[in-house]
């Protein structure tokens, strides 16, 4: 063994660099800690969170078309979409949307489907829930958004 | 002086003795009176250092292995009986959650292998974009092989280290496609997304920052006179059992097998790039540490040709809206982080595959566990199984 | 009454040597208070200190920036559920932990924190703490036959090979630096206030003497100590990757919290060793170059000087908390406890008060470098695997210790040859 790995090895260089590199990170502002529920980390515009169903802003109604493209792209199957058709406006219009949260995996393939942007998965992520029941949305809850659900004692 | 004893190691294949059997036998009972040379030890599924929910059932002859037996499936989904009832553009993201710190390697070897099935080719720009995200997820890959390795061998910092730096690239994923893990990057035909403003840029700060702090893992690990001694000798893989096994991906370069599809069948862009192949020498742990950590090199190499060379131009190729595949069957595999991925596809000329098989590399590589723990001791038996780099959600698909 | 009290706090001996069994009580009270804080302290300062070196903050939420975390989580062990497995040996299950806790406790008897501030002195100190700290294996091999189960075993196997086989590389540190307490008075001591009065009288810490001697006996002990506790990267026999959690795996609740206090005590008392040993003991820095009664009163400001530090340090972090409502009990309860350091603080000052806590002062202090040593080495370092470990110890530790051993009692009987030597190497 030449010299001088073995004066490494005596001084015990290795061990002294690894421990230079944990003591230089100890400064605080090192940390990368987000204190969850006061710091809000950053959502990105294109991420897939909530579920959302998009509603004419002058007028009130859905924009779904009741065309049922969401529901057959949806690999769980767990988009239910009925509609009847409008006899004023000849329009059809959703009667009853369900959308079973529990089993989606925010793939995007229904707002992708979507042919009128009424769908969309929003930046929202705050989607648990003290109980299965509030996993499947209707149509109102949907349009309105979901509120994050508060921590009780 | 030798870094590592070999006196008390007998690793070497179709070794007889007492005690070692050529299968683990826990029927038949020992003889001798007083019998206090073996234990059996069931290591998992809860086991902090199995990686999630594999079951190893440990022989022992006080704290030497004589023999293993891996029991797997705590996490069986029927993934390809799942893609058997799912269109193909369905089956799409449930592919992520196979190997889920890999997911973009998932979802580009199944996007690959129907394109084959259609013949259509994804577009050059969607090829690159393919290629820089590919290669992102094999770096946030070995960064997580790398962090839970070094937890498993007693390091417990560079863990963090890791998942701070992998942090950046699952921010440039979410940007990208929406979602940090389960990407669901890619569309069959080419790229759904077209990349955001300031793709290039994040990239690029990624690999110059990055570069840095991997020199930084280097020196808590690389030279420490521990870690060569927990690596160095332990799990000897040789070529040829390499290649019996099926084993691919790192653990079989590190044995000195230079095999890579990213250059032996080069699929996507990878014919136009300039990087090389790591290989080890030894096919113990620590050339298998050192081939990755060389590889995460290599794939910053591959993100900046790629980020400069970016082509404009379409990212999706023309696929019809419901795809129906001719009648035929298609074998397509690429090099995801862990080893060679293939999608086995056979279409009967429906909207659904008749049959889906994938070929996992973590099932494939873990079955050399045993080959490689036989004969060392238990604390190696965790830095094998963390040096396979097996994710169990793959395993067990 | 205060007669008597003021007549022993005159005397300037231990209780032991006062012969009061009265003031050994109140001492061995005072102590056993002490290492508990001491232990809680250390668990707090553990976590954060490595979550730090791990760019994470660490516990922040009971209390302002986790201080309260530890008497959370000493409450919840002390509730949780006890729970002895069916297959248990029930009375050695039971006694282990006491085992372990009762050594590393007895330990402390003997630590001088400063002249007068031990129980007793023993003329047989520095074996009697190396005896009754390796008793604490016995506890560990306890718990881990009694538990009836494979993790435990192994994880006290382990250890016991380890601790047994640490214990003759420390002894032979040990013994060069009782060796140097000879060399100039000729008479040696293993009293621990003895040795640290031999390094007064010799005007030097053992760690420099006939360096590179001394340091490398101290190297010696340093390593062997950490394998001795069963600390990273010697802590195989808990190591969680492989065996879960070691000896202690069967565990739960209040007796495993008796396993953890022990070994932060033994940690503390292995340190309280090293220091006696190679640091001077309660010395403070420089008594030879920096001496006389002006540097006197001086250094026996800076305890107080410290806490104001440490004070200072509380009440800025209060100035800095984030102004929103739900941090206003921390911010409060952290501006509380930067008063009462400070006020602490005010009390150092106190000319009779000050003169007495500077030894302890000292010794804490160097104490706490050890302690600090401890969690960086886990925090940077892999775990040796088991024939490794017993090769350090047997095959490189070993030798060195016999080695200095050799050359300490050469250069302490000769010490023309060891100028000889010098001249030749220069």
């Amino acid at each position: 063994m030449s010299l001088k790995p073995l004066l490494r090895k005596m001084f015990l260089v290795d061990l002294i660099k690894g421990l230079k590199v944990t003591f230089n990170y100890q400064a605080p502002s090192e940390a990368i800690t987000e204190q969850y529920p006061l710091e809000r980390p950053v959502i990105f515009e294109r991420f897939r969170g909530q579920p959302r169903l998009s509603v004419n802003p002058d007028t009130g109604e859905s924009l779904c078309i009741v065309c049922n493209l969401c529901a057959l792209a949806c690999p769980e199957q767990l988009i239910v979409v009925k509609g009847e058709r409008n006899p004023v406006t000849r329009r059809k219009e959703p009667v009853a949307w369900t959308y079973d949260l529990s089993r989606c995996m925010f793939c995007g393939l229904c707002a992708e489907a979507c042919s009128t942007d009424a769908l969309e998965l929003t930046q929202d992520y705050e989607m648990a829930l003290y109980s299965r029941e509030g996993m499947v949305l209707d149509q109102a809850a949907l349009e309105r958004g979901q509120e994050p659900t508060r921590y009780e004692k | 002086m030798s870094d590592f004893e070999t006196d008390y190691r007998h690793a070497k294949p179709g070794q007889s003795g007492p005690g070692v059997t050529d299968y683990l036998d826990l029927d038949t009972k020992d003889e001798t009176f007083l019998d206090a040379t073996e234990l059996v030890l069931n290591m998992g599924p809860q086991h902090p250092s199995t990686h999630g929910v594999l079951r190893v059932i440990l022989k022992l002859d006080g704290e030497k292995v004589l023999g293993t037996e891996c029991i797997i499936g705590y996490l069986h989904r029927g993934v390809e009986k799942i893609g058997e009832h799912r269109t193909y553009a369905m089956f799409n993201p449930y592919v992520d959650r196979m190997d889920y710190v890999a997911s973009v390697s998932n979802g580009l070897g199944y996007c690959e292998a129907v394109e084959k099935l259609l013949s259509v080719e994804a577009p050059p720009r969607a090829q690159y974009l393919r290629v820089i995200l590919t290669e992102l997820c094999r770096i946030s890959s070995h960064q997580v092989w790398l962090g839970t390795h070094a937890l498993d061998i007693g390091a417990l910092t560079p863990l963090f280290y890791c998942f701070r730096d992998r942090e950046e690239i699952l921010k440039i994923f979410e940007k990208y496609c929406g979602a940090r893990l389960t990407t669901h990057a890619f569309r069959i035909g080419g790229c759904l997304y077209e990349a955001y403003d300031g793709f290039e840029q994040d990239c690029k700060k990624f690999c110059d920052a990055f570069l840095p702090k991997l020199d930084e893992y280097e020196e808590l690990l690389t030279t420490n006179r521990i870690w060569v001694r927990r690596t160095k000798g332990v799990g000897i893989l040789n070529p040829e059992d390499c290649i019996a096994l099926g084993v691919t991906g790192p653990v079989l370069r590190a044995s000195g097998v230079k095999w890579d599809l990213r250059k032996a069948q080069p699929y996507e862009s990878y014919k136009d790039f300039d990087f090389e192949i790591p290989t080890g020498l030894n096919g113990d742990t620590y050339d298998r540490y050192l081939v990755r950590i060389e590889e995460m090199r290599q794939s910053v190499r591959i993100i900046r040709q790629a980020v400069d060379g970016l082509p404009t131009g379409p990212i999706i190729a023309k696929v019809p809206k419901v795809i129906k595949p001719p009648v035929g069957e298609v074998y397509h595999s690429i090099e995801a982080p862990k080893g060679e991925l293939g999608y086995f596809i056979v279409s009967d000329g429906s909207t659904q595959p008749y049959r889906m098989r994938v070929r996992p590399p973590s099932f494939v590589n873990l079955q050399a566990l045993d080959k490689m723990v036989r004969g060392l001791l238990v604390a190696d038996v965790v830095a094998v199984i963390g040096t396979l780099d097996i994710v169990l959600g793959e395993v067990d698909r | 009454m205060l007669d008597a009290i003021t007549g022993y706090l005159n005397s300037g001996t231990t209780p032991g040597e006062y012969g009061s069994i009265f003031w050994a009580t109140i001492y061995i009270l005072v102590i056993t208070i002490g290492i508990s804080l001491a232990v809680i302290a250390m668990n707090w300062l553990e976590r954060k200190i490595l979550a730090h070196m791990q760019i994470r903050l660490g516990p922040m939420r009971v209390g302002p920036h986790g201080l309260l975390q530890p008497f959370a989580d000493a409450l919840k062990l002390l509730i949780k559920e006890d729970i002895i497995p069916e297959e248990a040996d029930k009375l050695v299950f039971w006694s282990a932990p006491v085992v372990v806790t009762m050594t590393a406790f007895t330990t402390f008897l003997v630590v001088p924190f400063g002249r007068t501030h031990a129980v007793t002195d023993m003329n047989i100190g520095v074996l009697f703490m190396l005896g009754i700290s390796s008793l604490g294996v016995l506890g560990i091999i306890m718990a881990g036959w009694s538990s009836n189960s494979h993790y435990p075993l192994m994880g006290s196997l382990r250890s016991s090979a380890q601790m047994v086989s640490y214990e003759i590389a420390m002894g032979l540190a040990i013994v060069s630096a009782v060796l140097m307490t000879s060399l100039q008075t000729g008479t040696g001591t293993l009293s621990m206030i003895g040795i640290v009065e031999a390094q007064n009288a010799q005007q030097t810490w053992f760690i420099f003497k006939f360096f590179p001697l001394g340091f490398i006996a101290f190297g010696v002990f340093a390593i062997a100590m950490v394998a001795e506790t069963n600390r990273a990267p010697f802590d195989l026999p808990e190591a969680e990757s492989e065996l879960v959690a070691g000896f202690h795996t069967e565990y739960s609740g209040f007796r495993w919290s008796l396993f953890f206090l022990a070994e932060y005590a033994a940690m503390l008392a292995v340190s309280s060793i090293a220091v006696t040993l190679w640091l001077g003991g309660w010395m403070r820095p420089f008594p030879n170059f920096l001496s006389g009664p002006a540097w006197e009163t001086a250094f026996s400001f800076i305890p107080a000087l410290a806490l104001f530090v440490l004070a200072g340090m509380c009440l800025l972090g209060t100035v800095r908390m984030p102004k929103i409502p739900q941090m206003r009990v921390q911010t409060v309860g952290l501006g509380i406890f930067g008063t009462l350091l400070g006020l602490v603080g005010l009390v150092l000052l106190v000319p009779a008060v000050r003169e007495r806590v500077q030894d302890i002062f000292w010794f804490v202090t160097k104490v706490a470098f050890f302690m600090y040593l401890y969690i960086w080495y886990r925090g940077t370092f892999p775990r040796y695997r088991f024939d490794q470990l017993m090769k350090v110890g047997w095959k490189v530790l070993l030798p060195i210790g016999l080695a200095v051993l050799i050359a300490t009692a050469m250069v302490g009987l000769y010490p023309e040859l060891a100028a000889a030597v010098v001249g030749v190497v220069q």
